[in-house]
């Protein structure tokens, strides 16, 4: 079978920066969505509406980044979004009970992070461990977390103790807390791209028999990973629970499918061993964009989930299709 | 090693594995449904009667005609996978639902309707699987993303329309030796799976495309066409089935078929046929349809709360994947 | 005192044995060559060693101590490191991570010391500096490189597990002269230091040149062990070969073969006179493609034409152009006269092309279905049917099998439960229910034993004699010389020479093919 190249020949120069940048075409449209927005909508460029967007989908960002390691290894979770849930209502739940005190809310959110250590711990131990198929095992495990989230919650609606979302909401000297946050995240990003882990996760997803072979412990390797997500997942958790400032046992499952799709938006193969976080980064801004271009250019709103669809389903084509590589 | 059948004497070890595995999964998912059945007769009497089972069939049915499609798409390899068949069960559902507009003498045009939308957009998953190399669960993903707005456009417009009375009575009612029409319908479909998959040089060529993609293409099969049919028909059971629920529900409801993407998906892997593709069938799947129906349907017997119950199926997913096929242990 | 010794060392899958029983006394400081056919046991022993299977029964000894050797991690900390024949490299890593991946140097207790890897991966890419060719750096991403690239990656791999014992499985078989005498140097520098290395190589040249023991495996047993210093080549064959002489393929039974001289077409192979009498089955006119160039010759009905030369020079290029799966740049294919467009397998299955490759994993079998699905792909793409009716399907699979004399149960048992060799006979079945007008043949005997290359190319010269033009293409010169009426040596994607009639001796076709090969390196 022979397949063409994406790019005619002589244009080396962008396959090497492809290469290197895997999310460089996620990043075109992401500046383009961008511009689109501002001429659209100029208010869209405003501080205030760039700290909107932040702030809301900071969460889908970290559950992006959260999704992308486990797909270094080539493997997924579907469970992410009930990861978020319990996270989320058991955060609620403890400040419910031990009061809103600023050391509590710091203890609670450690204590949060634990939880999604846990679940991904389990996730691990189940698909590398016990060597189910990733993605019917996650979706068990999926099951089994959501049903703990609605033990922990039975309804949502719990609010959160205004420690909490004063703080996700506000400014430190005059620096939105979302931002600073985000900040700290990408200097714990780029710090983490040099971890042994991520690269040992992306040589497991390579190709895991060469790995094997080459002396690594695989297993362990794909368990970290999943530890790693967990903890992501409950980070993204942390910041739905300042957004949105309340408890609520189902509020991740519409996102797990999101956070795929912005990995691969991203330029991450979901076959493994190839990818970036700040790609994942950039496709769950890409969606966030996406959706507020539609309400900008005058979608009416029943055509806005369908115009929405379509261009993401656009935006994955022309992903795949620019980041593919010629395999022989 | 388990007991293996002794045909071992001509071949490997890993042959006699997976040729028990290849038998074994209709057997523990018969046993289990069984064993579920006399639990659930012990916790409340009265969940193994007839007409109990009989009701848990036709639920088993409209998963078990979506799985149908999910089978084919997982058995042709190439991590086949179709998560946009939820988006079509509830397009199917919607479009059936105003085209028959509850009188009996729209059923044959909102069948054929169901049936061409359902093509259409499988037709679109199997082109951007294959001509343009998108990874299914991609291409379906976002396929799914689409088929869900155009179904908040399409309910917008108009209301969400009624089923025939003669479908109602097709899919609950007895029609032929005290089953419904719909448990025959399945039964239908299980045969012509069975004859598709065993009897025809298509079935053949799914089987082959889904063991080696490649050595299939070197002897000469059109692996695309193929795989773009194998998508098409994925839709058009989800289709089928999306009419069938309206039949059984009355009237549609906002995205009633998203509940069936990840269970058809467990079906079939429950029913033996790993994800990997390239072997496995539909009488397993059927098989795995009935389970996952009994066992949610045992759950709700239980007197627990709606936590306990989730906690209790999902642990017990894992435990019984636990039986399927897992994966192959690292070797250098 | 010996650094590792396996004694009866015995491993079975199920009936077939794999390793009768494996010998092997490893010594500090020396080259232990391994040879032996394919299948011969080899690659068992070589993965006992590096823990990726179990054995059945025997001993490892290290270092005089019994070893259990539980997988690749335990292997690596018992200080045995091994070069993979199908290399065990991370293709998206860059060569620095791959060169040091088992352990990467860290800082800080975490992260990646990148400055630190690049160090080590420059440690071990010096020797090789001046042979690595273009592209090569400690940061170029492996998938980017060529195969001889990637192999010399392996190489350095290996070497930084700084193990006191490795093994190389084929090491060589994608690199060029001047790679091979720098990576020659390089183990003799080791051996210098005491270290203990296996190598394995099809190469004999290579073998007395790196040897200084050579371990001779047939049929699972480790048969002779012999310094290389009084041993010769033909010894070496003839124990590779064994007594079963009815085993030997025509060539190799001959004498000529054994001893490494000039070799007499056998008797039995016609000879070239009078083929042009015959129809033309195949013209190739001015055929350029990836990997060929400029490509002409004709192939009569009847004839058998090898393709020879070293290995990787075009031949299976040509072979797949002509099957559909490489595309082709320009030239003409015409089949009985009449031009043909191959654009895939399907058309050219239809034009009447009939296409077996020695890589059965990958373009032949298709793993895990039983051996019937296996026959039948291309009947059902000549026949145009779309019922499959297993009676009638038995009765086309079962002639086509019994005339290969493929031994199986029963036809629904999966292709998986044969050996190896009856597993190329199933794939070779499916061209013979409806027979194709042109059999390519593209190394079909790649790993399998000799009775069963024996029967294979019976039944080719036979398959031959009813008219099928045949195109060999054979990594063994043996098959060629023994089989082809008239052989076209490659070399560099190009033909170089057509040796015919009594022309078609060892040393010519060595000549026309090493002769070329230096005139290119050069």
């Amino acid at each position: 079978m022979t397949q063409a190249s994406f790019f005619p020949g002589g244009s080396q120069a962008a396959r090497g920066l492809l290469a290197r940048f895997p999310f460089m075409p996620a990043l075109l449209i992401l500046i383009a969505l961008i511009v689109l927005n501002g001429v659209f909508e100029p208010n869209s460029l405003s501080y205030r509406a760039i700290r909107g967007l932040v702030s809301t989908y900071l969460a889908l960002m970290l559950l992006a980044v959260a999704q992308t390691y486990v797909v270094y290894a080539a493997d997924i979770d579907l469970s992410i979004g009930a990861i978020l849930s319990l996270v989320n209502v058991s955060v609620i739940v403890l400040l419910d009970i031990f009061g809103g005190s600023p050391a509590m809310v710091l203890l609670a959110c450690v204590a949060g992070v634990g939880i999604g250590a846990l679940c991904g711990l389990v996730n691990g131990l189940v698909v590398a461990g016990l060597r189910l198929q990733a993605i019917v095992a996650t979706f068990a495990t999926s099951i089994l977390f959501t049903g703990l989230a609605l033990y922990v919650l039975p309804v949502a609606g719990t609010p959160a103790p205004a420690a909490f979302w004063r703080t996700y909401g506000g400014s430190f000297f005059g620096v939105p807390f979302v931002f600073a946050a985000a900040v700290v995240t990408a200097i714990v990003l780029y710090l983490l791209a040099r971890a042994r882990l991520i690269t040992q996760l992306l040589a497991v997803g390579d190709d895991a028999q060469a790995a094997f072979q080459s002396g690594l412990p695989v297993t362990a390797i794909r368990i970290k990973g999943y530890v790693l997500c967990g903890v992501f997942a409950a980070l993204a958790a942390l910041c739905v629970t300042g957004d949105t400032a309340s408890g609520d046992p189902l509020v991740g499952g519409k996102m797990v499918l999101n956070s795929v799709a912005a990995v691969v938006l991203g330029g991450t193969a979901l076959s493994g061993g190839f990818g970036s976080v700040v790609g994942s980064v950039i496709g769950a801004l890409i969606i966030g964009l996406i959706s507020s271009l539609v309400f900008f250019v005058g979608t009416p709103s029943e055509w806005q989930n369908l115009v929405q669809g379509l261009a993401i389903l656009i935006a994955l084509m022309v992903g795949v299709l620019v980041g593919r590589k010629d395999k022989s | 090693m388990s007991a293996a059948p002794q045909t071992s004497a001509s071949g490997t070890g890993q042959f006699a594995q997976s040729a028990a595995v290849a038998k074994r999964p209709l057997v523990i998912a018969l046993g289990l449904i069984a064993l579920l059945l006399f639990t659930g007769e012990q916790l409340s009497p009265g969940f193994a009667s007839l007409d109990q089972i009989l009701r848990l069939l036709i639920v088993a049915a409209l998963l078990g005609i979506v799985a149908a499609g999910q089978n084919l798409v997982i058995l042709g390899g190439r991590e086949g996978i179709d998560l946009s068949v939820g988006g079509i069960v509830s397009l199917s559902a919607i479009i059936a639902g105003n085209v028959m507009a509850g009188e009996n003498g729209g059923i044959v045009p909102a069948i054929l309707a169901c049936l061409l939308a359902g093509s259409f957009f499988g037709l679109l998953n199997g082109i951007g699987v294959t001509l343009l190399r998108i990874p299914p669960l991609v291409m379906t993903l976002g396929m799914l993303g689409v088929l869900q707005g155009l179904l908040v456009v399409i309910r917008q417009g108009i209301p969400s329309g009624r089923a025939a009375p003669a479908l109602s009575e097709f899919v609950s009612q007895p029609v032929f030796l005290g089953l419904p029409g719909i448990i025959w319908l399945w039964l239908g479909i299980g045969l012509l799976m069975a004859f598709l998959l065993r009897r025809t040089v298509f079935g053949y060529r799914i089987y082959a495309i889904g063991s080696n993609e490649h050595a299939a293409y070197m002897a000469g099969v059109p692996v695309r066409l193929i795989r773009i049919a194998l998508f098409v028909l994925s839709s058009m059971f989800a289709a089928v089935a999306g009419i069938c629920l309206l039949g059984y529900s009355g009237s549609s409801f906002a995205n009633v078929g998203e509940q069936y993407m990840l269970p058809s998906i467990i079906a079939v892997v429950f029913g033996g046929t790993p994800l990997s593709g390239g072997k496995g069938g539909y009488t397993g799947t059927m098989a795995g349809a009935v389970l996952l129906v009994v066992l949610q349907s045992i759950l709700t017997t239980i007197n627990i709360d709606e936590s306990g119950r989730q906690i209790v199926f999902g642990a017990t997913l894992l435990l019984l994947m636990l039986f399927y096929g897992r994966g192959a242990r690292m070797r250098g | 005192m010996s650094k590792l010794v396996l004694r009866d060392v015995r491993k079975a899958y199920g009936a077939t044995v794999a390793l009768a029983n494996g010998a092997l006394e490893l010594a500090e400081g020396e080259v232990h060559v391994l040879i032996g056919s394919n299948g011969s046991g080899k690659s068992t022993l070589c993965k006992i060693v590096a823990g990726s299977v179990r054995p059945d029964g025997g001993e490892v000894l290290l270092d005089g101590q019994p070893v259990t050797v539980s997988g690749p991690q335990a292997s690596h900390a018992l200080g045995i490191g091994i070069f993979y024949q199908e290399l065990s490299l991370a293709a998206h890593r860059t060569v620095a991570e791959n060169i040091s991946l088992a352990r990467l140097p860290v800082k800080g207790g975490l992260f990646v010391d990148r400055q630190r890897a690049r160090t080590i991966a420059a440690r071990y890419i010096a020797p090789f500096a001046d042979v690595v060719g273009a592209g090569f750096s400690p940061d170029a991403e492996v998938g980017s490189l060529r195969a001889d690239q990637r192999q010399l990656v392996e190489i350095m791999k290996t070497l930084a597990s700084e193990a006191p014992v490795l093994i190389f499985d084929e090491p060589t078989s994608a690199l060029d002269r001047a790679q091979v005498d720098r990576f020659f140097e390089e183990l003799r520098r080791l051996r210098g230091e005491g270290r203990s290395i296996v190598f394995i190589s099809h190469r004999m040249d290579e073998i007395f040149n790196i040897g200084d023991r050579v371990t001779v495996i047939r049929d699972g047993r480790t048969v002779a062990t012999k310094t290389i210093a009084e041993t010769n080549q033909a010894e070496v064959i003839a124990a590779m070969v064994g007594e079963n002489r009815e085993f030997a393929i025509p060539a190799t039974s001959d004498e000529g073969a054994a001893t490494g001289n000039e070799l007499q077409a056998p008797d039995g192979a016609p000879q070239s006179e009078g083929e042009s009498a015959r129809p033309v089955a195949l013209q190739v006119e001015n055929l350029t493609g990836s990997g060929f160039a400029d490509v002409s010759f004709s192939l009569h009905e009847g004839e058998i034409l090898g393709f020879g030369g070293l290995h990787g020079q075009g031949q299976s290029a040509v072979l797949r152009a002509l099957y559909g799966t490489d595309t082709t740049l320009s030239g003409t294919i015409s089949l009985a006269g009449r031009q043909s467009e191959v654009s895939s397998p399907r058309r050219a299955i239809r034009e009447g092309f009939g296409y077996v490759s020695g890589d059965r994993g990958r373009d032949g079998v298709i793993s895990g279905r039983p051996i019937l699905e296996n026959v039948m792909p291309v009947h059902f793409v000549k026949s145009r049917r779309p019922l499959a009716v297993p009676s009638r399907l038995n009765e086309q699979a079962i002639p086509a099998l019994s005339a290969l004399r493929t031994k199986f149960a029963t036809l629904m048992h999966p292709i998986s439960s044969l050996s190896g060799g009856n597993q190329q006979k199933v794939v070779i079945a499916r061209w013979l229910i409806d027979r194709p007008r042109v059999l390519l043949l593209d190394d079909p005997t790649k790993g399998i034993d000799l009775s069963t290359k024996t029967e294979l190319f019976a039944l080719i010269r036979e398959l031959a004699a009813e008219g099928m033009a045949i195109l060999l293409y054979s990594s063994e010169d043996a098959e060629l010389l023994g089989n082809a009426d008239r052989i076209l040596v490659f070399n560099g994607g190009a033909i170089s020479r057509e040796l015919q009639g009594a022309a078609r001796t060892r040393f010519n076709l060595y000549e026309a093919a090493y002769s070329a090969a230096e005139r290119a390196a050069s």
